[in-house]
């Protein structure tokens, strides 16, 4: 069976092309090179329309215990939406911490055929994949956090090679199933543990005597070393702390021209300035990133109203406990391997230091001129609940609307900003690189994100509309492997998706000396700890694990 | 050696050794009961009538199409069955809730309403140099939890023994005196009646506030305030409850008032708590739900969305008030018959539970973790663990036969 869309706008930048008219077949889920004469079994005549990848969600978190938590700490968000059974698709509630069949029908009648939890605690991998299991139609995947874990901390502590460590991280994310590898606050939520409340980056952490920096050495190395597609994805450290551009400017550093991912940089774009000793450097770091081609970022966007923090960083959601609104909040230590912090918080637009924070995101979408290094995202659901995601798009697109929302400002904000003097609008050649092919180029899935002949055919449509919020929220039609699954919106199938995984090669001595680690400290036995083939197959969980090239700079 | 999971308590210890065929329980009442567990019955039936596994599949599909409202109950089973029933409830329009969930709501109910903070099993066995232990003594209901989280031989942080404190009524009688290498601190012997004035003294102690005068002439203060003082100076403190020993209508009051001194301790140090909570699976239903439905348990699914009121939709209340026309009744884990009831009952049960009358539809099924593997959430509430299986029985899982009757219904699995 073969299907044909003609007529449609096509942006494909992977592929070089920009806004062409032309056809595409799809065929048995993959994109096809033209039939003779062109014959299809059925026709979609795309005309006045523009048909993009289907949307790829690099830093979204949409499953786990920690997502599990906010649920249910956000009991009124779970009253206020729910979700309908219909048919054979799952009811379920929530809007900033949406169920899970919800997390996936939404994404994908938002036109995404693809997000990834990007912070999974190795003690909890076993939930999260069952979890993701139950995530439908949009394709899935997680980054696993390390960096805090004693395991890793003693290695450092003691000097061992980074082969070694190498070896570690390999084993672990074979074990967790993971496809990439997130530093959060690093080494810093270990030293909350003992009572540490703020951890420099050149600051020895309190019991280990290992500086955050090493950690991101160790880490962005080993990534890049094992083959790893995806760079160390970093929370860095001082999260939401004034003047912490200092603390980021310097992880960029860390990495010593490893490739390095740092995620929500708003929250990390802080400077001192002003009276209220908060300000803007946005500007500064865009001018970093600009000049350093090993580094990309996702922005972390603040969307005004309600929502919850959902971080693993401990100490910095310690921090920010007494802006709890509604006041009420959690914390878990975990497994001498991590933490999480949820922190409901309602971002205002007439409060100094949100509204900045709003402006400093954008500054940065505006001020990075690589749209292949800078990603959409709101870090899900603590900026703001993905579903804000069409608006965010239009505040890019359209200088005018910008402005408009610029004006409902915090005045002082207002004042703190450059936004208003920025006129770039961002191109739809332009989205479709920082929401398709640069997330897919990043996270080394070769057939996604693009519609190269042989690629999978995840395919957005939409109905052009100057409004780009309107346009971009309900895709005329979106296609995931080929399969019809939402129009105008609506999802109307609900196809099982797949997990993306990589499998790095370590040398099997690793595992007797972890084992020695887990029979000693920890209460999960070391052959309880990875997940089973067996386990996967018994939950349903389809598996796709890309490959890893072993690499070592010269 | 392979070794394997006993999941017939909350901790879910890993380090059973399994050998020819035999488990080795380490001495825990709990494993060797548990895994001596016969295999009696393993026909399903109708009416007390042994049937084929089809035949029972369309009578209890039958039940459930007949019915307006149906309870989803018990769910003492593993994440994939409580997964499937989950799907079973939405698609059918019923009530789900775990069996006698009012304890374990108590702890669910702080943490909706003002939070938790939480340290898992590793924390506790690796860094607690203070562990207080508040209500009754958890030995015989958690029978391995001191050697596994509090005697650790080698820990990674604290340097000695933990210093351990109970607090509880004057019938406590800890067990676990026995084991050697633990600094117990004398008991702090509290009526049960009067431990939720004793913690709200913690509390004030923990938050460095005056205690009110009118407060606990009759408590050992000087002790509490000991106990405070400890915790204040030590470098890890954890408060070790369960629930089910806290006076019912005091329980969230409670839970709350543990919360404050955690809160209180860690503005000097650090301090996390750890709710047991209780047996059967019980965070794997409060972890499958939230997922599935944005509820932890009580969820009604008649208005074809997940609402959640933990008075309407107690599992009790439902079957006592009338306002279930059809029981479906879930206990794989344990060997619990279905509480006796005039609606039709469709009993998924373990293949030694003893039924007083038969149940409408009964499934036989397996024990996860002896007949067939299975995956179950430790009381710590974070970090789930595989179980494995002990002997072949044949039994069929809890997730096949719910998936079986759902697709029976028309419903995807």
């Amino acid at each position: 069976m073969t299907t044909r869309l003609t007529g449609g706008r096509v942006f494909d930048p992977a592929n070089g092309i920009k806004g062409e008219i032309r056809d595409i077949y799809v065929s048995d889920g993959r994109i096809v090179q033209a039939p003779s004469e062109g014959r299809a079994d059925t026709t979609y005549d795309l005309g006045g329309h523009v048909v993009m990848g289907g949307g790829i969600d690099l830093h979204s978190h949409l499953s786990g215990g920690k997502v599990n938590l906010a649920r249910l700490l956000m009991a009124e968000d779970h009253c206020d939406h729910v979700h309908h059974r219909h048919e054979h698709l799952r009811s379920g509630s929530g809007h900033c911490t949406p169920s899970i069949f919800t997390t996936g029908y939404a994404y994908a009648e938002m036109g995404y055929t693809a997000a990834f939890e990007p912070a999974m605690v190795p003690g909890n991998a076993r939930t999260n994949h069952l979890e993701m299991a139950d995530l439908p139609v949009i394709d899935k995947g997680a980054y696993l956090m390390l960096g805090n874990d004693e395991y890793l901390l003693q290695a450092l502590a003691r000097g061992e090679e980074q082969e070694r460590i190498n070896d570690y991280i390999a084993w672990i994310m074979q074990a967790t199933l993971a496809l990439g590898i997130k530093t959060v606050n690093p080494g810093g939520i270990s030293a909350f543990k003992f009572n540490t409340r703020h951890l420099g980056i050149d600051e020895p952490g309190p019991y280990h005597g290992v500086t955050p920096r090493r950690v991101i050495y160790a880490l962005a190395r080993a990534v890049y070393e094992l083959g790893v597609p995806h760079p160390l994805h970093t929370h860095c450290n001082n999260l939401g702390v004034p003047g912490n551009i200092e603390t980021t400017i310097k992880t960029i550093e860390a990495a010593e021209g490893y490739p390095i991912h740092l995620t929500h940089a708003q929250f990390h774009s802080y400077g001192t300035e002003g009276k209220r000793h908060f300000s803007s450097a946005a500007a500064q770091l865009a001018d970093v990133v600009n000049k350093t081609p090993n580094v990309t970022i996702d922005v972390g966007q603040v969307m005004f109203g309600r929502t919850v923090t959902a971080s693993g960083d401990t100490m910095a959601q310690y921090r920010n406990h007494g802006f709890a609104s509604p006041d009420k909040w959690m914390l878990f230590d975990i497994e001498c391997d991590g933490g999480c912090g949820l922190v409901p918080f309602h971002y205002k637009e007439k409060a100094f230091v949100n509204a900045l924070q709003w402006a400093i995101g954008l500054e940065l979408f505006l001020l990075v001129e690589d749209p292949w290094r800078v990603f959409l995202t709101t870090d899900h659901p603590n900026g703001a609940p993905f579903g804000t995601y069409p608006t965010l798009i239009r505040l890019l697109m359209d200088r005018d609307f910008r402005n408009e929302c610029l004006q409902g400002l915090h005045p002082a904000a207002r004042k703190a900003t450059i936004l208003g003097q920025l006129t770039r609008e961002y191109t739809l050649e332009e989205i479709a690189i920082m929401t398709r092919a640069a997330p897919a180029k990043i996270l080394g899935l070769a057939d996604r994100g693009q519609l190269g002949i042989g690629a999978a055919a995840d395919i957005t449509v939409y109905k052009e509309h100057g409004d780009r919020q309107q346009m971009f929220a309900k895709p005329a039609y979106v296609f995931k492997d080929g399969t019809e699954v939402a129009r105008n919106g609506t999802l109307h199938a609900s196809p099982k998706s797949t997990t993306h995984i990589v499998r790095p090669a370590y040398d099997a001595a690793i595992e007797k000396r972890v084992k020695t680690f887990f029979d000693d400290h920890l209460t999960i036995g070391f052959n309880h700890f990875p997940l089973s083939q067996g386990e996967l197959a018994d939950a349903g969980v389809l598996v796709h694990a890309h490959d890893c090239r072993p690499r070592r700079r010269t | 050696m392979p070794a394997v999971t006993c999941p017939f308590c909350g901790i879910f210890c890993g380090d059973l050794a399994f050998e020819n065929g035999r488990v080795d329980t380490s001495s825990c009442a709990k494993a060797e009961t548990g895994f001596a567990r016969p295999v009696t019955v393993t026909e399903h039936s109708v009416g007390g009538r042994k049937v084929p596994l089809a035949e029972a599949v369309d009578a209890a599909a039958a039940i459930l199409r007949a019915a307006r409202q149906p309870l989803f109950t018990g769910l003492g089973t593993d994440l994939l069955g409580l997964q499937a029933l989950l799907g079973l409830a939405d698609s059918t329009g019923g009530v789900l809730d775990r069996w006698q969930s009012s304890p374990q709501l108590a702890n669910l109910g702080v943490q909706q309403r003002v939070g938790c903070w939480i340290g898992t099993f590793a924390e506790v066995s690796n860094r607690a140099d203070q562990i207080l232990i508040v209500g009754r003594d958890p030995a015989p209901f958690f029978p391995r939890l001191f050697e596994r989280l509090v005697h650790n031989p080698t820990p990674l942080y604290r340097k000695n023994a933990p210093q351990v404190t109970y607090l509880g009524p004057s019938e406590l009688r800890p067990a676990d005196r026995a084991h050697g290498g633990t600094d117990l601190a004398a008991d702090i012997t509290v009526p049960a009646n009067q431990l939720y004035e004793a913690l709200l003294v913690l509390a004030a102690e923990a938050e460095g506030r005056k205690l009110p005068e009118s407060v606990g002439t009759s408590l050992p203060l000087a002790q509490l305030m000991g106990l405070a003082q400890r915790f204040k100076d030590g470098a890890y403190g954890s408060i070790i409850w369960d629930v089910g020993a806290f006076p019912p209508v005091q329980a969230e009051l409670m839970v709350e008032t543990i919360l404050r001194i955690v809160r209180g301790i860690n503005l000097t140090t650090r301090c996390s708590s750890l709710p047991l909570g209780a047996t059967d699976n019980a965070m794997g239903v409060m972890q499958a739900a939230l997922w599935q439905a944005g509820w932890p348990m009580r969820i009604g699914f008649g208005e074809g969305f997940p609402r959640h009121d933990a008075y309407l939709y107690n599992a009790e209340r439902m079957l006592s008030g009338g306002d279930a026309d059809a029981l479906v009744w879930v206990a794989a884990l344990s060997a619990a018959p279905p509480p006796a009831t005039s609606v039709p009952t469709i009993a998924v049960v373990a293949p030694d539970t003893i039924l007083a009358t038969p149940a409408a539809v009964e499934f036989r099924v397996g024990i996860p973790g002896v007949d067939h593997a299975g995956t179950v959430v430790r009381a710590d509430g974070v970090i789930a663990v595989p179980l494995g299986k002990t002997r072949d029985s044949g039994l069929p899982s809890t997730a096949t036969i719910v998936n079986l009757i759902n697709e029976r219904l028309g419903g995807e699995p």
